[in-house]
């Protein structure tokens, strides 16, 4: 009899097994597909409101502006408390208004107007997090369903997103470390979405300057042209590896570019587990004085930084310290 | 005021400043109501469980319904009252010595902490800009951008990114 039952038992409990692993398997490709449409819609909506912004014991307040047009997407920053900051977003091309200036400050070809969540990436993300719906709530009037990813290890931070459920717009985000504490958070007070939304900065930006000749009345804020960075970017196979880079974490690219400030080109690898990206960057020891060993941080993204072997290695990434720590001590020239 | 309130809550308040303002915080609905606001705001923002809401108007409908006792076990709440009170003005106490000790401590104790802070310096506000522009390489590639959009580069613009 007992021969008899265990594998019943067994049998039972398999199939139990597998009708949780489908539940859980139809929440996480829920969330999924809700992620699908976040990053769509942030690309096509036209949308303008005002967010707040909250890392380190510090709020600020933003103004922010996508314009989804018919040649690419235009998008502007405004911070509105302190001094006057601004960033504009163009074509891959970034300028920020910074000390009365409007400079270019990256830039990058091939960066097309669709989003770039590609199916690989999100089902590396399911191996990474447990992807959970945690009802709705509303936020800056919206209704928002809310979606926490939950990562597998303490290398990640926990992601925690509030999506309009009309349009799919990502309406706050907040990442908390693996004790729940909220290492920074983006939250709209106020939003529209569509509608008449005020266009006249958009015949500032280059594009349309090089149709229309430079005016008259060119204020300040102008943007400078863009300098040809997009074509000196290349792909490479640079011989540095990370042999502890967190499970899960995969190379997306490795680069040689220019960089804003600096003589020499520098290496950028690329990693990233779905949700967050590590990136490596590897350059030649200029001895500058300036480049104290040392880890820094803002809101969820930390850096660490040191001259290794005659090299400055960057490690960036938004994910806890301690990762960005593990990768950097892993970092070796293996040869080409 | 509402400035003032929210250094207050911020800790930036000098003593004096900070006491009339709790004094007018006491006294005015206004100023009352925007304190609670405030830390409404910040509950919020910090994400608890749950959220304070004002609790202080029922607290103090159901004190006035409850019946007073009148027995003798409140001797002893009280005497735990006074010790706290003391302990208290114990600490403030403490603080008034420190205080007076640092104002008594000549300048020559500077320079020698001085250097100590520079030889240490783990994050400069040099590379605090300078970190901008890997943070600002690194953020175009990163699928964080994908979901929150132009959002994320609020990192390089916030105020830690200055002394550009």
């Amino acid at each position: 009899m007992s021969l008899l039952l265990a594998p019943c038992g067994k049998l039972l409990g398999g199939l139990l097994l597998t009708v949780t692993a489908n539940a859980y398997a139809g929440d996480s490709q829920a969330c999924l597909d809700w992620l699908k449409t976040v990053a769509f819609a942030g690309h096509q909506t036209d949308y303008t409101g005002v967010f707040v912004y909250q890392y380190d014991n510090r709020v600020e307040t933003s103004r922010i502006t996508h314009l989804a047009e018919a040649d690419s997407e235009y998008e502007k920053i405004e911070i509105l408390d302190g001094p006057r900051r601004e960033i504009v977003r163009h074509h891959g091309h970034v300028w920020s208004y910074i000390n009365h200036r409007m400079v270019q400050v990256d830039s990058h070809k091939g960066r097309g107007r669709f989003p770039s969540l590609l199916p690989d990436q999100l089902s590396r993300l399911g191996s990474n997090y447990q992807p959970k719906q945690e009802g709705t709530e509303r936020v800056a009037g919206y209704d928002a369903q809310v979606i926490v990813f939950q990562p597998k290890d303490n290398l990640r931070y926990t992601h925690k997103i509030w999506v309009h459920t009309d349009s799919g717009l990502l309406l706050k985000a907040a990442v908390m470390t693996d004790k729940n504490q909220v290492v920074e958070q983006y939250a709209f007070t106020q939003l529209q979405i569509g509608g008449k939304i005020d266009r006249s900065w958009l015949n500032r930006t280059v594009s349309s300057r090089h149709e229309h000749g430079p005016s008259p009345g060119m204020r300040d804020s102008d943007l400078p042209e863009p300098e040809k960075n997009a074509d000196r970017i290349q792909q490479t196979d640079s011989g540095w590896v990370a042999d502890s880079m967190p499970p899960g974490f995969k190379k997306t690219m490795e680069l040689l570019r220019p960089m804003h400030g600096k003589h020499a080109p520098v290496t950028q690898i690329v990693y990233s587990d779905g949700l967050s990206a590590i990136s490596i960057f590897i350059e030649p020891d200029d001895g500058d004085e300036d480049d104290v060993a040392g880890l820094t941080s803002r809101g969820a993204v930390n850096l660490y930084h040191k001259v290794m072997d005659k090299h400055l290695i960057t490690v960036v990434g938004e994910v806890p310290p301690r990762t960005v720590v593990q990768v950097f001590d892993s970092v070796r020239f293996k040869g080409r | 005021m509402k400035k003032e309130i929210s250094a207050l809550m911020d800790g930036e308040l000098f003593e004096d400043d900070a006491e009339s303002l709790l004094d007018r915080i006491g006294r005015g609905t206004d100023a009352h109501k925007d304190w609670e606001l405030y830390h409404l705001i910040g509950d919020v923002l910090r994400q608890p469980d749950h959220i304070h809401c004002d609790l202080s108007a029922k607290v103090r409908e159901r004190m006035r319904d409850e019946p007073t006792v009148l027995a003798p076990r409140s001797h002893a709440v009280k005497r735990k009252a006074r010790t706290f009170a003391l302990s208290a003005a114990a600490s403030l106490a403490a603080v008034g010595v420190v205080v007076w000790m640092s104002q008594q401590i000549g300048t020559e104790t500077f320079p020698p902490m001085a250097m100590q802070n520079n030889a240490m310096r783990p994050v400069s506000k040099d590379i605090q800009s300078k970190s901008n522009d890997y943070l600002m390489a690194h953020q175009e590639f990163s699928p964080s951008t994908d979901m929150n959009g132009g959002a994320s580069y609020i990192r390089m613009v916030s105020y830690g990114s200055e002394g550009r």
